[in-house]
């Protein structure tokens, strides 16, 4: 049995690129700490991440770790979990790479609910190409391609989630790392797809969701006494009401998983011996007689 | 009179059966001991639109379609229109003759009419006009001689399963055929005759599922694919076939995800492979990129149709060959393989995952629609020679975080390759440059080492790829190139140009990409004309040869590019008209689809 790990288990040699003060290094060390708590070994957790400054965040996490194409972060980890099953897979991307270019994988990964989880580090802009709208900035935003203002309505990709069929829709805020890790681990834990959206401030460029800007619009709507998780009515509710940004567990599930209705065995795929059935393979013929 | 060689072509709307009852006819045909071959020729729609389904059955195995139909049979007057043409003299045609009538200026006088009211006796006589399917087997078998017991046999196997109404019906439809045949026409008039002999032990088998199959043996234990034609019987087949060895399909959403899915079960550790067509390889080239930047090993399955865009989807092209090689930005080393015949589609597939992991590198199978949808006879494929070679991969024990690197720099190029799971061997692998460790870096040494590392397998591999096929006469002076599914038409002309005294040598090439320069540089020294024949407009072939060979003055290209594949008389012609040579005997005396019987 290994030693209890520590959050510095799950570092690695690579200094971080980020701007100091950056949303995502709250985002970094509330999964090392999730992971840490959840008793994971590094080899046993494998993590790909998208293009884009939050997509740097695979090479910041001590795992398997897979730094992609723009967008596909979560076809790479839905498929790195079907291959072996004993992993536990993550997924992580900015608001543009899984609600952007990614979009289109986003909505099936949530039907196919496969066991894994998905961090989606919306900053409400385009980073690393120095500040453009993103899928998320607020109608009228400037940025260097909408000097006029953002024409675009922002997306709303937990409802969309919802929509689509997700098991698991959470949200936080990288300047809240307590519920952050809560909320981790209980995406990691929960059986099927899970998402977890953070509120993850980009200090240089978007001068207008800070974190001061934050703090004074979201609220913890699983903390309300009469909130019910289970409830897909009042999770659509709360996640497309006016107002302040709704923060917690919003909505979960129990359902059969990928894994569940494809009747996936329990040995992992990677682990099986491709010599083990030459006499069925040659069988097979037959039906060509 | 032709002697145990027939060409048969199925044609009537799509959705009226002629597929089912051709893949009768080609079971027909091999259990009466003939060689077959079938080319379908479809539209790109369900219900309604010409469709044909040509048979060839022949002593040898041709693997392809001979000069002209020899019988065919027309559910209406539309199949006679697009393809009278294409009969031999001294063929025939049934025709149902039930609602339409032949007019006289496609009342071709060479070929003999049999014009039969099939949907009417169907219809009549059987209570059911879709059964004119099973009527036109027997009148077809009363001409040419087929086996009636084994016409029998078969049509009760496929009917089986529907109950045995359905399959006295059948088998009265058989009955009905053969009846009017003979209380109509004389005895055997068709001037075709078949000969029964030994089906003996063969298999008969389609291009796409003998890929698949060689799959599944090679330990191809994933596939994601995304629904297009010509490929989609390889995901349909694995669909049903991995589940029940402990492995998986994913229907993906688009190719994006069905390439990048495959990347991600390979990294892991898994046999994957994709399949796709022109327009998915094109979505496809972004991820292949990663696959050789990561060096993660992968299979693709091209099978290839006509383009640009949409272009004709169930028709055959090799337009895709420059794609498959060049296609993506920066570079990558790739192996683009392309199998010949359905028994090669099978043992290319298992070479395909050897390479692939052997080098960590992506690998094509490029195949086209007139293989991988044709099927064809062939002996039972070898499973237990098989052999599956995983390279360099460390799935188990463990190795030493910090000294382990993933992409370190060999002799050969290839790194040791841990899987996720194994301890100590926990890894970045990005799509950006990195070091032999995985970390991202933009230094200049490590760069140049890295594209010497990846590019330098394209030449540590080059004693493991499949090697070209010469067929014909070694020292020829006419040397003839080409790929695919031209194998079988080319092979065919060797043949029969031999017969008629014009010697000449074909290379088949099995590897496109690293391109076998050392291959070329032989096969084309000494020849007086070198013909390069391949499915497309701007001679992609062609072009790489002649940048290993330079400009030559003898280097012709014979090209196609209608969506048809070649038929043998093509080539033999275009090599004589360009060479300026004649047959010494008349090219009605070669039996045609008989081929090596003639050479002497």
């Amino acid at each position: 049995m290994t030693a209890t790990l520590t959050p510095k288990d799950f570092a690695t040699a690579t200094p971080s690129w980020w701007c100091p003060g950056c949303g995502d290094f709250g985002v970094l060390s509330a999964l090392k700490q999730a992971m840490a708590e959840l008793g994971k070994q590094p080899k046993d957790v494998a993590f790909v991440s998208g293009i884009g400054c939050s997509g740097k965040i695979s090479g910041y996490l001590h795992s398997y770790a897979f730094h992609g194409v723009h967008g596909r972060a979560l076809p790479v980890a839905s498929a790195i979990k079907l291959a072996n099953r004993d992993l536990t897979v993550i997924a992580a991307g900015g608001d543009g790479d899984g609600y952007a270019i990614g979009a289109g994988h986003f909505v099936h990964a949530v039907r196919r609910n496969i066991d894994m989880t998905y961090i989606v580090m919306d900053n409400q802009t385009y980073g690393l190409t120095k500040g453009q709208s993103s899928p998320t900035s607020a109608t009228g935003y400037v940025a260097s391609v909408s000097p006029d203002g953002n024409p675009d309505t922002p997306l709303n990709g937990l409802a969309l989630a919802l929509a689509a069929g997700a098991t698991f829709v959470a949200r936080g805020f990288s300047a809240q790392p307590k519920q952050m890790v809560a909320m981790i681990k209980a995406a990691v834990e929960h059986r099927g797809f899970s998402i977890v959206e953070v509120m993850s401030p980009c200090v240089t460029y978007n001068k207008i969701n800070t974190y001061a800007w934050f703090k004074e619009n979201v609220e913890d709507v699983t903390a309300r006494e009469d909130y019910a998780p289970n409830d897909r009515a009042a999770a659509f509710a709360a996640l497309m009401r006016e107002g302040d940004i709704p923060l917690g567990i919003i909505y979960k599930e129990d359902r059969p998983t990928f894994e569940d209705r494809t009747g996936l065995p329990e040995t992992p795929i990677a682990r099986l011996d491709l010599n083990a059935a030459r006499e069925r393979f040659t069988a097979m013929q037959a039906a060509y007689r | 009179m032709i002697l145990n060689s027939v060409e048969v072509m199925f044609g009537g709307q799509a959705g009226d059966g002629s597929l089912t009852t051709g893949d009768l006819i080609a079971g027909v045909f091999k259990r009466m001991g003939l060689e077959v071959y079938t080319y379908k020729d479809f539209p790109s729609r369900i219900r309604g639109g010409h469709t044909n389904y040509v048979i060839r059955a022949s002593e040898h195995q041709n693997y392809g379609m001979a000069d002209a139909v020899d019988a065919l049979v027309a559910f209406d007057l539309e199949a006679v229109e697009a393809h009278i043409e294409e009969m031999r003299p001294g063929g025939f045609v049934v025709f149902d003759n039930t609602s339409e009538t032949i007019p006289d200026d496609l009342r071709r006088d060479d070929v003999t009419w049999y014009e039969i009211p099939l949907a009417k006796i169907a219809k009549e006589q059987l209570g059911l006009e879709l059964v004119r399917n099973t009527i036109s087997l027997g009148v077809l078998g009363a001409l040419i001689g087929m086996d009636p017991e084994i016409i029998r046999n078969d049509v009760r196997g496929v009917y089986q399963r529907k109950g045995e109404k359905v399959v006295d019906l059948n088998m009265r439809a058989i009955e009905a055929g053969e009846s009017y045949v003979l209380e109509h026409f004389a005895d055997r008039p068709s001037g075709y005759g078949l000969v029964a002999g030994d089906d003996g032990d063969r298999l008969i088998m389609m291009g796409n599922d003998a890929i698949a199959y060689g799959a599944l043996v090679a330990g191809c234990r994933f596939m994601a694919g995304y629904p297009i034609t010509p490929a989609t019987d390889v995901l349909e087949w694995m669909s049903k076939q991995l589940p029940k060895f402990g492995g998986v399909v994913v229907q993906a959403e688009d190719e994006l995800a069905a390439i990048t899915m495959t990347l991600g079960a390979a990294f892991a550790g898994v046999r994957a492979m994709t399949a796709t067509s022109g327009p998915g390889q094109a979505l496809m080239t972004e991820a292949i990129g990663l696959a050789g930047v990561l060096e993660i090993p992968v299979v693709v399955i091209e099978c290839a149709r006509t383009g640009p865009s949409t272009g004709m989807p169930t028709k055959t092209e090799q337009s895709n060959l420059n794609h498959l090689i060049y296609s993506g930005h920066g570079e990558i080393p790739r192996v683009v393989l392309a199998p010949g015949t359905v028994h090669e589609s099978f043992e290319i597939a298992v070479t395909a995952f050897n390479l692939a992991e052997k080098y960590q590198v992506p690998v094509f199978i490029l195949t086209e629609q007139a293989l991988c949808q044709s099927k064809a006879t062939l002996a039972p494929l070898d499973v237990e020679a098989v052999e599956i070679d995983r390279g360099k991969l460390i799935d188990s024990g463990e190795v030493v975080f910090g000294e382990y690197k993933r992409f370190a720099f060999t002799e050969d190029g290839v790194s040791p390759r841990v899987i996720p799971g194994v301890p100590g061997g926990m890894h970045l692998a990005p799509g950006s440059e990195h070091n032999d460790a995985g970390v991202i870096t933009e230094n200049p040494r490590n760069r140049a080492r890295m594209m010497e590392k990846r590019m330098g397998k394209l030449v540590s591999m080059r004693d493991d790829l499949p090697n070209a096929v010469l067929h014909g006469i070694a020292d020829a002076d006419i040397a003839i190139v080409g790929y695919g599914a031209n194998r079988g038409p080319i092979a065919e002309a060797v043949q029969r140009l031999a017969a008629g005294g014009v010697l000449t040598r074909f290379l088949q090439l099995r590897t496109l990409w690293p391109f076998p320069e050392d291959d070329i540089r032989a096969f084309v020294r000494g020849a007086q004309h070198v013909f390069v024949v391949e499915n497309n407009y701007t001679g992609q072939l062609m072009q790489l040869i002649r940048a290993v060979v330079g400009p030559l003055d003898a280097l012709h290209g014979v090209r196609k590019y209608d969506g048809r594949p070649f038929r043998p008389i093509e080539i033999i012609d275009a090599v004589l008209e360009t060479a300026g040579l004649t047959l010494r005997r008349a090219q009605g005396d070669i039996a045609q689809g008989d081929a090596a019987a003639e050479v002497v």
